[in-house]
C-alpha cells in the first residue's frame, strides 16, 4: 500500500498523534527523573518507531541521539530477533560504537503490540550522571585512551521482562556507578515514559488499523524527504571546504583538525570529514552515529529547522568519514568527553555553508565547559559529582548580535547555581558575563561567560571539558574572533592556567574559574551602528578600552 | 444591597450589578485603555441608574485586570533597577539558556523587564541555608543607591542569592534604598518569593518591581472614582490563584494579579460545574486566537505555584517565570481565527491567527486566509446571518473559496473534505492540549465534565470531548460575561509559602515542620488584617514534595491540626498518594523530600447563587433545518437548528444538532444528547447508553 492511499485527514491526525507521543514520554521522563542532568539539564529525547525499525517521529529535546536512534533499534533487533520480545520488555543499551557515542546516554528500547503483533518501537535515550570508569561522570579525556576505562558497558540486554525490572541485571549496573540511586531513579523514569509511549501508540494503532497506520507511515518518511530534498535543492551546487581545530586532547598533545567538505549536488548532499586528524588517544572521539546526529541538525538548522524530525528527512543527507579518523573511530575509541565535539561539528558545517548561504551562517559559538567535579560529601559522607553545564553567546548572525548566554548546539538548561550548592559540597563564586570578550562585527557575538567554582569538600577530582582556549570562535564575512577562553585554578591566589581538558585534583578552597570564549562576529566591525555601541557600553558589554581596540571608538576622523 | 464586579479586559469591560432580590444586570463597554478606570466609572454609574440605587448601596466592588499583564507584554512598566548579589549580575540575563526551539539558532531570547545597565551589585553572600559566608558590605549598598538615585529609576527589586533562607540582608539593603529614595517602591525576592532558583525568584521581583508603579496609579484612581460615585467600602482585586486580595496587597504585590481575568473565568467554571453536580472539571476557553484551558478538581480550581508571562508563540519555557500561584492555565494558539493551510500534504493549524481584524475571510474585512471559523461556516456549524446575535453577517462564498483554494486545492479534497480537515485538526491540537491538562497532570478524563465557552468553544467541544473520553460538556449560559460574574464567586484568599528543603525521615522533621507553619501563619494572619474582610478563616496546608534526588515536585495537601510527632508521617502518606494519582505508581521506601511549603487561608466567599440572568421561556420554539456536515452520520444530513433563547429547562435535543446562542453556537453530534437544565446551562451527554457514571 502507498502512502497515496491514505485521506489527507486521517494523515494529519496520525501524524500529530506520533508527535504528541514522543512529546508526553519526554514529559514523563522530565517529570519523574532523578537526575540534574536529566531534569534541570533535558539532555534526553524520544523517539517513536514503526514494525520495520524506521524513526517515524522525534521528540523536540537534545539533538545528540538525533542520528543513533535508528541504529539502536536495529542493533536491539540484532540481538533480540522480534519473535523473542514480549510486551513489557525493555531493552538497554549504552556503547560508544552502537549508542550515540559514549557510555553515559543509556537507550531503553521497548516493543510496542497490538494483539500478538509487535508493531513498533518507543526509544528513550536519557544522558546518565556517572556510568563508573576512570572518573566521577564518566566523562574523563585526558589519560583515558580506550573506552574500557569510561565504565558499564552494556551491549543490549533486557532489563525489563514483561514489565518487571531484572533485578540481577539492574543489581549489576548500579554496582559498576557512583551515585546508584539517581542512576536506578533515571532508569525507573525512562522504564515510566517508555510504558506510557507502547500504551499510546497501541492505541493509535487500534484506533486506525494496522494497515492505514503503515500506509500513513510511508507517506510521513517519503513527503519528509521530498521536502528535504527541495530545500537542498535550492543550495547552489558545489563543494564547499571550511578547516577548524580543537585545541588538544590534554595538556601537552597536538591540536585536533576538523576539516570538513560539503558536497550540494542536486538534491542530495555529503558531509565528508575524512581530512580531519586521525583518532586521538583521549576520550573526545566522535562516532560516527554522533557524527552523524550533529551533521543532520546543522543541515536542518541551514534548510528548514522546523522540518519534521524523522528517517525520511535524513535521507537525503550523507555524513561520512574515513575509518580510524576522528569523526568516524574504531572500538574500542575512548569517546566519553565527546560532547566538547559537537559544537565543532556545526561550527565547521557552518563556516563550508558560509559560502553557500552567507544569509544563514553566523560568526562561530562561544563554545562550552560540561566540568564534572567529584569526590566524597562531607554532610552526608557519600559520593556526590557536580555535573555542570555553561554555555556563552552565539555568534553573530546575517541580521542581529548574536545571543547572550544560550544554549549552543545540544538544547539543554543550565542548573541554578543554588540548586547545586543545596545539593553539592561547591560554591559558586561568580557567573557572570565578561566584558570585551564577544567578537566585533557589524553584528557582534555574544560575550564570553565566567563561572568560578570553589569545593567545600575536603578532596575532589575535576575532570575538565572546554575548548576555545587556543583557537579562538572564528568571525564571519571580516567579523573578528571571539575571545580565547581559560580555565584558571584560583584566579586570586597563586592562579595556574589549566588546559581545557585537564584533570586536576583539588582540595578544600580551590576554586576553578571558568572563562568561555566569546562568539564570532558577523561583517566588518567598522560597519556597525554607532548606537549599538554606546548601548554596549551603557550596558558594560563593552568598555571604553575595548570599544577603542574593536570599533575605533572615540577616533576621530 | 448591590454587589458590583467588574472586568476590564483588552477590548472589552464587562460589568455585573447583583442583588440579593432582583435579577443581575449585564453591561458590556469598550474598554479605555489610557484611563481604563474611565470605562468602570461609565458603566458603573449606567448600572446604578438603571436600578435606582448609589455607589452607597454597593456592599462590594469586586475587580479582575489585565493591566498587570498588559505592562509586562507591552514592555510599558517602570524603569526598575535590579540589585544583586556580587559576581551575580547576569543572573536575570541568563536566565535558564535553553532554547524554546531546539531547532532554531536564529532565534533571539525574550528581552528582560530591565536592561543590564540597570541591574547593580552589592557585596554579600549567604550559603544555601542562610548564613552569612559574607557580611553585606553597606558601602556597597550605598554606592548602588547612589547610581540608582543618578539613573532616575522609579522602582527597585532586590534579589541576592539564597536569601530566601534569609532574608536579612535583603531588608538591610531595603533599608539603606529607602533612606536615600524615599518614596520609591522596593520589592525584595525573599519576601516576596521565599523559593530556591534564582532566576526565577528574580524574575518574579523585577516583575513585581517593573508594574508597581503603573498598578499602584491605577488602584488610587479606580479607588478614586469609585468614592466619587459614592462607595464607601472596600474593593477587592482578583488575584491569579482565585482569591481576592485588598487593593493595599495588589499595590504591594502586583505580581499576584498578572492572571486576574482568567483566573476569574476559572472560578466561574467551577461553581457552574458544582451546580450542575460535576465537580471535576476541565475549563475550554476557545476564543478568536487562543484556546485556553484549566481544571477544576473537587470543586476547586486547579493552582500552580508558578507560571510564565508573556510566552512566544505559547512554547513553554519561552516567557518569563513567576513563581506566584496562579489558576493552571494551559494556552494554545488554536482559536476562531487560526488560520489552516496544508505543507507536506497535511493540514495545518495556526498557531497564526487573522485574530478579530481582518479576521476570518467570511468576516469580508479583509482576511485571506482560510480559517477556523471559516471551516465551521462551510460545514453549515454557523448560521450566517446570526452571528454574534445578528450583528455581522458572514460570507459564506468567500469561506468555501478560501478553503478550496488553500486547503481541498492542494490535497485534492472536496471543499466539505478540506473543511472537515480544519475542523478536526483543530480539535486535535485542542485534544493534545486536553490530555496535557488531564492526563498527564493525573487527572482521569472520564470522571471530569468539560465546560465550554469562548466565542468558539461550543463549537469543538463535544467531539474534543469523544475523543478523549470525557463524559460530559456544559455550555454554561451567559458565559460572555462570565469572568465577572466568576468574580462574585471568588473567596478572600491569603496564600503564603517558603522554600525549606526538608527530609521527613530526618529526626528534627516535625519539629522543623512546626515552626515553618507557625511562621506562615503569623504572616498570613498580619495578611488577613490588611485584607479586612470578615468571617473565620479556613487553613489549608500544601506541601511541594519529591522523592529525594528528584528535581520536580508535587503538590499534596497536607492535614490541618497540630503537629507532633507523627506529623512527618502523615505528610508522606499525603505525597505517595498524590504521586500515585500523578504517575500510576510510589515508591514506599525511598526518603521523600518536602521543598515548598505553602498555608492557605480562605475567608467565607460572599455567597449567593449564581444567577446568570436566564429566564426561562414558556415553551419551546420549534426547531428549523438546515444542512450541515456530520461525517459521522454520512456527511450533509438535515439538521435541526435550535435558538437557545427559547429553549425551556428540560428540552432535550439529540444530535446531530445545532443550537444557536448570541454568542456562541454549540454544536452536538450525532450519538450525543443534550438537555437544559433548570438553571439554563446547555449539558451535551457524551456516554453511551449504559455508561457508568
Amino acid at each position: 500500500m502507498s502512502g497515496r492511499d491514505v485521506d489527507p485527514i486521517t494523515l494529519t491526525v496520525i501524524w500529530n498523534g506520533l508527535l504528541a507521543i514522543a512529546e508526553e514520554m519526554g514529559s514523563t521522563l522530565r517529570r519523574t527523573a532523578f537526575s540534574e542532568a536529566v531534569r534541570e539539564g533535558e539532555d534526553f529525547s524520544t523517539g517513536v518507531f514503526d514494525g520495520a525499525a524506521r524513526l517515524i517521529a522525534q521528540g523536540n529535546f537534545t539533538p545528540g541521539h538525533l542520528g543513533s536512534m535508528p541504529y539502536v533499534v536495529r542493533t536491539v533487533l540484532e540481538y533480540f530477533p522480534r519473535e523473542t520480545l514480549k510486551p513489557g520488555d525493555a531493552v538497554l543499551l549504552n556503547d560508544s560504537f552502537l549508542g550515540s557515542g559514549h557510555f553515559p546516554d543509556c537507550f531503553l528500547v521497548s516493543p510496542a503490540f497490538l494483539g500478538d503483533s509487535l508493531i513498533g518501537f518507543v526509544v528513550t535515550t536519557a544522558h546518565h550522571i556517572d556510568v563508573g570508569g576512570a572518573a566521577p561522570g564518566s566523562q574523563r579525556v585526558h589519560g583515558v585512551v580506550e573506552a574500557f576505562q569510561e565504565g558499564l558497558r552494556v551491549l543490549p540486554v533486557r532489563l525489563i521482562r514483561e514489565g518487571a525490572f531484572d533485578e540481577d541485571i539492574l543489581r549489576m549496573i548500579l554496582a559498576n556507578v557512583r551515585v546508584p540511586e539517581k542512576v536506578e531513579g533515571d532508569l525507573r523514569a525512562q522504564a515510566n515514559a517508555n510504558r506510557a509511549g507502547v500504551e499510546r501508540l497501541s492505541g493509535l494503532y487500534a484506533d486506525h488499523g494496522s494497515e492505514i497506520a503503515e500506509a500513513a507511515y510511508d507517506a510521513i518518511l517519503d513527503r519528509s524527504e521530498a521536502r528535504m530534498r527541495e530545500l537542498i535543492g535550492a543550495i547552489p551546487d558545489g563543494v564547499y571546504s571550511f578547516d577548524d581545530q580543537l585545541d588538544d586532547y590534554g595538556p601537552d598533545t597536538p591540536p585536533i583538525v576538523v576539516a570538513v567538505d560539503v558536497s550540494v549536488a542536486g538534491d542530495s548532499i555529503e558531509v565528508d570529514f575524512s581530512r580531519s586528524s586521525d583518532q586521538v588517544p583521549a576520550a573526545l572521539n566522535a562516532y560516527i552515529n554522533y557524527t552523524r546526529a550533529y551533521t543532520v541538525f546543522a543541515v536542518k538548522v541551514f534548510c528548514d529547522a522546523l522540518l519534521p524530525q524523522n528517517d525520511g528527512g535524513m535521507r537525503p543527507i550523507s555524513t561520512k568519514a574515513r575509518e580510524g579518523c576522528f569523526f568516524n573511530p574504531t572500538f574500542p575509541a575512548s569517546s566519553g568527553g565527546r560532547a566538547a565535539v559537537q559544537i565543532r561539528i556545526f561550527d565547521a558545517i557552518n563556516g563550508a555553508m558560509a559560502q553557500a548561504l552567507p544569509d544563514r551562517a553566523m560568526g562561530a559559538f562561544s563554545h562550552w565547559s560540561n566540568p564534572n567535579i567529584g569526590g566524597v560529601d562531607p554532610e552526608t559522607g557519600k559520593p556526590f559529582v557536580m555535573y555542570d553545564l555553561a554555555f556563552g553567546g552565539y555568534g553573530g548572525r546575517a541580521d542581529k548580535d548574536g545571543a547572550e548566554a544560550l544554549a549552543p548546539v545540544m538544547n539543554c538548561r543550565n542548573i541554578p547555581v543554588e540548586v547545586h550548592e543545596t545539593n553539592n559540597p561547591v560554591r559558586i563564586r561568580r557567573l557572570e558575563l565578561m566584558a570585551d570578550s564577544a567578537g566585533a562585527g557589524k553584528f557582534r557575538g555574544g560575550a564570553g561567560l565566567r563561572k568560578d567554582i570553589e569545593l567545600l569538600a575536603e578532596e575532589a577530582l575535576m575532570t575538565g571539558l572546554g575548548d576555545r582556549h587556543i583557537s579562538q570562535p572564528f568571525g564571519v564575512f571580516d567579523g573578528a574572533p571571539g575571545q580565547a577562553a581559560r580555565t584558571v585554578l584560583n584566579p586570586d591566589g597563586e592562579a595556574r592556567e589549566l588546559g581545557s581538558k585537564e584533570v586536576v585534583d583539588l582540595k578544600r578552597g580551590d576554586v576553578v574559574s571558568f572563562q568561555l570564549a566569546g562568539a564570532g562576529g558577523y561583517g566588518d566591525p567598522r560597519e556597525r551602528d554607532p548606537a549599538k555601541i554606546d548601548a554596549d557600553l551603557a550596558d558594560g558589554y563593552i568598555t571604553e578600552a575595548g570599544a577603542r581596540r574593536d570599533y575605533g571608538y572615540g577616533d576621530e576622523t | 444591597m448591590y454587589r458590583i464586579a467588574f472586568d476590564i479586559g483588552g477590548t472589552f469591560t464587562d460589568f455585573v450589578l447583583a442583588a440579593k432580590d432582583a435579577p443581575p444586570r449585564f453591561l458590556k463597554l469598550p474598554t479605555t485603555p489610557d484611563d481604563p478606570a474611565r470605562a468602570v466609572e461609565d458603566g458603573l454609574a449606567q448600572l446604578l441608574a438603571a436600578a435606582g440605587a448609589g455607589g452607597a448601596d454597593l456592599e462590594a466592588a469586586l475587580h479582575a485586570t489585565t493591566i498587570a499583564t498588559n505592562a509586562i507584554i507591552e514592555r510599558k512598566g517602570a524603569p526598575t533597577a535590579l540589585i544583586a548579589t556580587e559576581g551575580f549580575r547576569d543572573v536575570l540575563i541568563i536566565g535558564r539558556q535553553k532554547r524554546y526551539e531546539t531547532y532554531d539558532l536564529y532565534m533571539e531570547k525574550p528581552p528582560p523587564l530591565t536592561p543590564r545597565r540597570a541591574i547593580f551589585e552589592v557585596r554579600e553572600r549567604l550559603d544555601a541555608s542562610g548564613q552569612a559566608i559574607e557580611p553585606l558590605d553597606l558601602a556597597s549598598v550605598e554606592a548602588a543607591a547612589e547610581r540608582i538615585a543618578a539613573g532616575g529609576y522609579e522602582s527597585v527589586a532586590v534579589a541576592l542569592l539564597h536569601a530566601y533562607a534569609n532574608p536579612a540582608h535583603e531588608q538591610a539593603v531595603r533599608d539603606v534604598i529607602q533612606a536615600r529614595l524615599p518614596g520609591v517602591p522596593i520589592t525584595l525576592a525573599a519576601e516576596l518569593s521565599p523559593k530556591f532558583r534564582e532566576y526565577e525568584r528574580t524574575s518574579t521581583a523585577v516583575a513585581n518591581a517593573y508594574v508597581r508603579p503603573i498598578v499602584e496609579r491605577y488602584v488610587e484612581r479606580l479607588e478614586g472614582a469609585l468614592a466619587g460615585l459614592g462607595f464607601k467600602r472596600s474593593m477587592f482585586i482578583m488575584q491569579s490563584a482565585g482569591g481576592l486580595a485588598s487593593p493595599e496587597i495588589a499595590r504591594a504585590e502586583p505580581v499576584r494579579i498578572v492572571e486576574s481575568g482568567p483566573a476569574a473565568g476559572v472560578l466561574l467554571a467551577a461553581a457552574i460545574g458544582v451546580e450542575e453536580d460535576w465537580r471535576h472539571v476541565i475549563t475550554f476557553d476557545m476564543g478568536g486566537t487562543t484556546a485556553k484551558l484549566g481544571a477544576v478538581d473537587d470543586g476547586a480550581p486547579a493552582v500552580t505555584p508558578t507560571f510564565e508571562v508573556d510566552p512566544i508563540r505559547y512554547r513553554p519555557g519561552s516567557g518569563l517565570p513567576i513563581n506566584m500561584p496562579a489558576v493552571e492555565l494551559l494556552e494554545i494558539g488554536a482559536g476562531g481565527g487560526s488560520i489552516a493551510r496544508a505543507d507536506l500534504g497535511v493540514v495545518h493549524v495556526g498557531p497564526e491567527s487573522a485574530g478579530a481584524d481582518p479576521g476570518p475571510m467570511c468576516y469580508g474585512k479583509g482576511g485571506d486566509r482560510p480559517t477556523v471559523t471559516d471551516a465551521n461556516l462551510t460545514l453549515g456549524y454557523l448560521n450566517p446571518s446570526f452571528f454574534n446575535a445578528g450583528a455581522m453577517t458572514l460570507d459564506v462564498d468567500a469561506a468555501r473559496a478560501g478553503i478550496e483554494r488553500d486547503i481541498a486545492r492542494p490535497l485534492g479534497l472536496s471543499v466539505e473534505e478540506a473543511a472537515w480537515g480544519v475542523h478536526t485538526v483543530a480539535n486535535g491540537n485542542m485534544e493534545r492540549a486536553m490530555r496535557i491538562v488531564s492526563v498527564e497532570r493525573g487527572r482521569d478524563p472520564r470522571r471530569y465534565a468539560i465546560v465550554a465557552f469562548g466565542g468558539a468553544g461550543p463549537a469543538h467541544a463535544a467531539r474534543i470531548a469523544k475523543s478523549i473520553g470525557a463524559p460530559a460538556v456544559i455550555v454554561p449560559f451567559g458565559a460572555g460575561v462570565g469572568s465577572a460574574i466568576g468574580l462574585l464567586q471568588a473567596a478572600p484568599k491569603i496564600e503564603t509559602s517558603q522554600t525549606s528543603v526538608i527530609a521527613l525521615d530526618a529526626p528534627d522533621a516535625a519539629s522543623d515542620i512546626r515552626a515553618i507553619y507557625a511562621n506562615l501563619e503569623e504572616r498570613a494572619t498580619a495578611d488577613l488584617a490588611r485584607l479586612g474582610a470578615p468571617g473565620e478563616p479556613e487553613w489549608r496546608r500544601y506541601g511541594y514534595l519529591r522523592y529525594r534526588g528528584q528535581g520536580y515536585e508535587i503538590q499534596s495537601e497536607l492535614p490541618a491540626g497540630d503537629i507532633g510527632a507523627d506529623y512527618p508521617a502523615a505528610v508522606e502518606g499525603a505525597f505517595h498518594k498524590a504521586y500515585a494519582q500523578a504517575y500510576g505508581y510510589h515508591d514506599p521506601n525511598a526518603v521523600i523530600e518536602a521543598v515548598d511549603w505553602h498555608l492557605v487561608a480562605t475567608l467565607p466567599a460572599p455567597g449567593g447563587a449564581l444567577d446568570l440572568g436566564w429566564r426561562a421561556p414558556e415553551t419551546s420554539a420549534p426547531a428549523g433545518m438546515r444542512p450541515t456536515w456530520q461525517p459521522e452520520a454520512g456527511g450533509f444530513v438535515d439538521t435541526a437548528i435550535f435558538d437557545r433563547r427559547t429553549l425551556a429547562a428540560g428540552a432535550r435535543i439529540d444530535g446531530p444538532a445545532i443550537v444557536e446562542d448570541p454568542e456562541a453556537t454549540i454544536v452536538v453530534p450525532p450519538g450525543a444528547a443534550a438537555r437544559v437544565t433548570a438553571r439554563g446551562h446547555m449539558v451535551i451527554d457524551m456516554r453511551k447508553p449504559g455508561d457508568a457514571r
